[in-house]
């Protein structure tokens, strides 16, 4: 709960048309600062805010520090692009404007965007920052867009003048995939010096955003290090998740080779089943494709351990299931079953003549969707040769969505 | 009480009052105000955070050696010091390093939140040049006790050290002068104690 009073410069000189940062670097700083004057009303209600562009017609205060976010929002708008900024010029003028602040208990912080070069020297630069530390002003600078020139170098010297027990930071923002807002909101500009401000940080992006759920259930803004440490494991486990799964591929692919002759065995489904059903049962819950692939794994190996019969039919159910979730593993099986065919292919034809005992297991296996064109690709594959007499035997069961495209 | 203020508050030497109280330098009929200090006004602009103005003001911090206000990026300092009663001020009393203590300070009362660009705005209430036989002996410095009759707040700018180093050190502030609100009851309670 800092009470303060903040100036944010913003940069609207031609630089800021540029689109390397989506929409454009213009509009991602707007957005930006949308989100920075809503935390800083909301952290404590007697913080005001104040806007001031730095080029277009020369340094001009759009609003002074205000509470009110309507007023701050609304300067946003119809701003014009154009010129060149003067850095200088403007941390001055934002000084200025702060030591006329109403409230003399606020402290005082400068908030700079700057995404065009800087044409000041070093030296320049630093005697503002020294100044700015004598009257005890807090300087922020956000740096994105250009990067020529030593601007990083010039904007950290600034930085490391104006520094008094680490009350101003810097952030460099290079073009990418997220939104400049995005990458401030877990900066220290957003969550302050003290962890209690990033809650309203967290709230502002939450009431931009839609207030959508958070991974794990932890919002990583209240909690970094618990959401740093959920990532890890979970990035761990799916590494080993994955190795399980191809080693295990590889080796069913090896195993129905072997099992190849047999007929099917209901039990050999039975116990598929149960374990197809949990991990329907998990998929809200956990990452989809590591869940049910270990599972289906699981189910795989209990198949063959029993040696059993019906290899074929596993490995339909399986692959079933495969295709829904797993075009890999979904690959893999069908090589294992093309292998099986070619072993026992009168088997084979028997357990997949059988079209309406296939269809019903496929609509009692709850995590798999009949209508998934993988899974249909798949019979179509292997039902190649007796189709034609089948779509006759399935025409009249409205639940099987196979019978059409077949 | 009536020697000292004859002599303007620039003669160093001229305050036999003072020196002749060598153990408490209290000046006689004087007080020191440090009780009354509004601890949460307080402000101190240009300190160095590690050495903040606590150090300084603060009974029991000041009269640690090893405690002192240290400016920060200039030599320059303001201090203002806001007080829970109207007070009367006499003198006072400026502890520091022979080499680093400070020298010219500029006294303005009841000027709220100045900084340090508008210093030269309002002519000082009272300006006091140091010597170095001031910071080292407990000496206070008598004011212009005219000016200084109904002070709510001090402003104190430190414009200069004794060597024109970087750095100010000052390791002891003291005020002294009267409250002009004579029923204090925070006194009488303590007198009654007793």
């Amino acid at each position: 709960m800092v009470l303060e009073s903040t100036m944010i410069c913003i940069d609207n000189s031609e630089w800021m048309r540029n689109g390397d940062y989506a929409p454009s670097r213009f509009q991602a700083q707007a957005d930006a600062v949308n989100l920075i004057c809503g935390a800083k009303t909301q952290s404590n209600p007697e913080n005001t805010v104040g806007v001031m562009t730095m080029a277009g017609k020369g340094v001009r205060v759009l609003v002074t520090p205000t509470s009110d976010l309507g007023k701050i929002l609304a300067c946003m708008h119809g701003l014009e692009v154009g010129a060149e900024a003067n850095l200088a010029a403007a941390i001055q003028v934002a000084q200025l404007a702060l030591k006329h602040r109403q409230n003399k208990r606020q402290q005082q912080r400068i908030i700079v965007f700057i995404g065009s070069p800087v044409k000041y020297d070093k030296k320049v630069l630093e005697t503002i920052g020294k100044k700015l530390k004598k009257n005890n002003v807090a300087l922020d600078v956000v740096d994105f867009g250009e990067t020529d020139d030593e601007k990083p170098e010039k904007l950290e010297a600034l930085i490391s003048a104006v520094n008094s027990s680490d009350s101003s930071h810097i952030v460099h923002v290079p073009p990418g995939e997220n939104a400049l807002s995005d990458v401030l909101i877990s900066t220290p500009i957003f969550t302050g010096e003290e962890g209690g401000s990033g809650f309203a940080a967290s709230a502002a992006a939450a009431a931009a955003t839609g207030a959508t759920g958070y991974d794990f259930g932890v919002d990583p803004n209240v909690d970094p290090e618990l959401a740093l440490a959920l990532r890890l494991s979970m990035e761990e486990e799916r590494a080993r998740q994955e190795a399980i799964a191809k080693k295990a591929a590889e080796e069913s692919s090896g195993e129905t080779k072997d099992h190849a002759s047999s007929s099917n065995s209901d039990s050999v489904m039975a116990e598929a089943e149960p374990a197809s059903n949990a991990s329907a049962d998990d998929k809200r819950d956990l990452p989809k494709e590591d869940e049910d692939a270990q599972l289906l794994q699981q189910a795989l190996a209990m198949s063959m351990d029993e040696g059993a019969s019906g290899a074929a039919a596993v490995a339909d159910a399986a692959m079933a299931e495969a295709g829904a979730d797993d075009d890999e593993l979904a690959l893999a099986l069908q090589m294992s079953v093309e292998d099986t065919q070619m072993s026992g292919q009168s088997d084979m034809t028997k357990v997949f003549e059988d079209r309406s005992f296939v269809t019903s297991i496929l609509n009692s296996l709850p995590g798999v969707d009949p209508n998934d064109p993988s899974v249909k690709d798949l019979l179509a594959s292997l039902n190649g040769q007796g189709e034609q007499e089948e779509k006759k035997d399935n025409s009249d069961k409205p639940n099987t969505p196979e019978d059409g495209k077949n | 009480m009536a020697t000292a203020p004859a002599t303007p508050a620039a003669a160093p030497a001229a305050a036999p009052a003072a020196a002749a109280v060598p153990a408490s330098s209290v000046p006689r009929g004087q007080v020191d105000l440090v009780d009354f200090i509004d601890w949460t006004g307080v402000e101190c602009l240009n300190q160095d955070p590690s050495h903040s103005i606590a150090n300084a003001l603060k009974q029991g911090y000041r009269e640690d050696e090893g405690l002192y206000l240290a400016s920060d990026s200039d030599e320059q300092l303001l201090i203002y010091i806001p007080f829970m009663q109207v007070i009367k001020l006499h003198s006072a009393l400026f502890q520091g390093p022979e080499e680093e203590g400070p020298k010219t300070v500029k006294l303005f009362s009841n000027k709220e939140h100045m900084g340090f660009s508008n210093v030269n705005d309002y002519p000082p209430s009272d300006s006091v040049d140091l010597s170095s036989s001031h910071l080292v002996e407990n000496k206070p410095v008598t004011l212009k006790y005219v000016k200084f009759q109904n002070v709510r707040s001090l402003t104190m700018f430190i414009e200069d050290n004794q060597s024109g180093g970087d750095i100010t050190k000052i390791q002891k502030i003291a005020l002294y002068g009267t409250t002009v609100d004579t029923t204090n009851m925070k006194d009488l309670k303590k007198i009654e104690e007793h």
